[in-house]
């Protein structure tokens, strides 16, 4: 019989765990809603990420720069990869189902390059877990309180610049309506560039953080989190980011508690069922599903 | 070198009725279903644990559930039911009126998903060491044959099974629901509002898809006798789609021509090359160089080898040509 205690517990670790999720959805779904591509091999771009940190933290380079290659290596890929193979397809008219084609091709090749180079195998990552807290029922390490500390950081950031800043409202506008935006002189490609950037980093972050947080990496890491990224910033919307973090809170915690009670490999089905539930009850809803847009910018 | 032909038949069988399974719920009725994979696995699954005996607990060196003893080809049967009812339940996703990425990502999902779940969860298919030991079928009743004769009638046996197949999709293929089925692909408003139930449609179609893919996971089963999660990865979809999109959506020579490109030429033969590299390099490889294939027929050949044929209604004589009528674009246009 599971205990009360374990349950509390476990709404502890999932808050930790809404925490990696919300970095990914966050930018997951500001890449979604400017460009309107359903990139899937944005999974490949988180095990980019952890590599990245892996191969810097193997050859004794310290903390610092082990944290910041992540984001830059998640960003110098995913900026190669929309303006090449994306824009390829965008300029040939092709509609948002082509494009996710495209994605799945260039995941499939990003999947097995890397699988390829690490011949296979898990690595273990080491990272300073800190001390271990406790707090009531629940339990934090050093370590998982400075990731809630870092998503909150990054939600304020990101939120700051989408609605202080000149660029980031006309991030917005972009993803509302693209014509119109250019109609009114908003400069598309620096809004797209940023898009990708910002977007890939946050994919290289968060897959820097979640194996930090599982302390294994293996090639098929970043596509078995996708499910749970890809859950929280479709159930919270388009282009939203608080609609991420609220929804990622959801789906952190539902899949710890089921992982509580029901054995680890149910976690994520469950993170898919409460999308699955969401898509049944409301297909169509505009307010689940902000982008209605056909056409894709790249 | 006839050992290997053999396999070759069999394999080729399969893979062809995958391809055409997914061909009726991609081609036809434009289902994205990247979970393709999960469909034959159930059916390789439900087939191997009703021809198996009973799990004989703590002892067993694998543990599963049923173990029916079930004679062929009986567990073919269960292959294709278990195919059709899985497709029943995730086909609720097909019916909603989704965005087709929207609905290709939540499959894909679904396929990454199934995956974990039948590699972590032990008490259910052995977990991700899989099973092992699935007897064949007949193999008590042929056991006079040599292997080698054992591996050719069963290439007859899945040759016979997928010409039958074959003879069934056809006749689906020339049908008033198939036309039905085209038309809510090509356009789903005007479908609905010609009184067509798209959803059922979807549903119906998932289901046949499901069943035949079921079906040929059995066979899969029945012959190679031994199944692992890491056979069915999601990434397997991605070979049967990529032969499907290359050979020609929704022409069944087309798909046919496709899978043998894919599958037996590109996949197959690297296998007669000298090993390079750590073992497995080239499986990977392979994948890496599919990933590209694809891109490239989505430019340069996005209909495939053999493109669909392009119907036309015939008109009885005296009645209006209707054509005149419709405002440009609104007929049945390519994508």
């Amino acid at each position: 019989m599971v205990s009360g205690s374990i349950v509390l517990q476990s709404i502890g670790f999932g808050v930790v765990t809404a925490a990696i999720v919300a970095i990914g959805a966050m930018g997951f779904t500001l890449q979604f809603g400017v460009t309107n591509i359903l990139n899937i091999s944005y999974g490949n771009i988180l095990t980019v990420g952890a590599f990245a940190s892996l191969i810097v933290e193997n050859n004794h380079l310290g903390l610092a720069p082990t944290i910041i290659v992540a984001p830059i290596a998640g960003a110098v890929v995913t900026f190669v990869l929309a303006r090449t193979v994306f824009a390829l397809f965008a300029r040939r008219q092709a509609g948002t189902f082509e494009l996710i084609m495209v994605s799945l091709a260039s995941s499939l090749i990003i999947q097995y390059s890397i699988d390829a180079a690490a011949q296979g195998q898990t690595f273990s990552f080491t990272f300073p877990a800190g001390k271990t807290l406790h707090t009531g029922p629940f339990v934090f390490t050093t370590e998982s309180l400075a990731l809630i500390g870092l998503a909150i950081v990054v939600y304020a950031l990101l939120m700051a610049a989408l609605h202080l800043t000149r660029i980031g409202k006309a991030l917005r506008a972009l993803s509302v309506d693209p014509k119109l935006a250019r109609a009114c002189g908003v400069p598309m490609r620096r809004i797209l560039n940023l898009t990708w950037l910002v977007s890939g980093a946050l994919a290289g972050l968060a897959g820097l953080i979640y194996v930090s947080n599982d302390l294994t990496v293996s090639a098929n890491a970043g596509l078995d989190f996708l499910v749970l990224v890809v859950a929280a910033a479709l159930l919270g919307g388009a282009g939203s980011p608080t609609g991420a973090v609220i929804a990622a809170l959801v789906v952190g915690i539902t899949t710890e508690v089921v992982a509580a009670i029901g054995g680890s490999y149910y976690s994520q089905a469950a993170g898919l069922g409460i999308l699955a539930v969401v898509l049944i009850a409301r297909p169509s809803s505009r307010t689940i599903f902000g982008a209605t847009r056909d056409e894709v910018t790249v | 070198m006839s050992y290997y032909l053999s396999t070759i038949v069999v394999y080729f069988g399969v893979d062809v009725l995958a391809a055409w399974a997914l061909n009726i719920q991609f081609g036809w009725a434009g289902v994205p279903n990247f979970a393709f994979i999960i469909f034959q696995a159930i059916g390789a699954y439900a087939a191997a644990v009703v021809s198996l005996g009973p799990d004989s607990g703590a002892n067993s060196f694998q543990r599963y559930i049923v173990g029916a003893n079930l004679p062929f080809p009986l567990p073919l049967l269960v292959a294709g039911v278990a195919g059709g009812a899985l497709a029943l339940i995730v086909g609720v996703i097909a019916t909603l009126r989704l965005r087709r990425d929207y609905q290709a990502a939540v499959f894909l999902l679904i396929a990454l998903i199934a995956s974990q779940v039948v590699s972590g969860d032990v008490g259910l298919f052995n977990g991700s060491n899989g099973l092992a030991a699935v007897p064949q079928p007949l193999a008590g009743a042929l056991s006079s044959l040599s292997l080698g004769q054992y591996q050719w009638a069963y290439a007859g046996f899945t040759t016979v099974v997928t010409v039958a197949v074959l003879l069934v999709i056809r006749r689906i293929g020339r049908s008033g629901w198939q036309r039905a089925l085209r038309a809510s692909r090509d356009d789903e408003a005007a479908a609905g509002a010609l009184g067509l139930n798209v959803a059922a449609m979807r549903m119906q179609v998932f289901v046949v898809g499901g069943v035949i893919a079921g079906l040929s996971g059995g066979l899969l089963v029945g012959f190679i006798t031994a199944w692992s999660p890491g056979g069915w990865g999601y990434a397997e979809t991605f070979a049967i789609l990529t032969g499907v999109i290359l050979g020609g959506v929704s022409n069944d020579w087309g798909v046919l021509l496709g899978t043998f490109l894919v599958q037996i030429v590109f996949i197959e033969v690297p296998s007669f090359l000298p090993e390079f590299g750590y073992p497995g390099l080239i499986d990977k490889l392979e994948w890496i160089v599919i990933g590209f294939m694809w891109l490239a027929v989505l430019i340069l050949r996005p209909r495939g080898i053999i493109p669909e044929r392009r119907y036309r209604a015939k008109l009885e004589s005296g009645a209006e040509d209707a054509r005149y009528k419709l405002p440009a674009g609104v007929g049945v246009g390519g994508s």
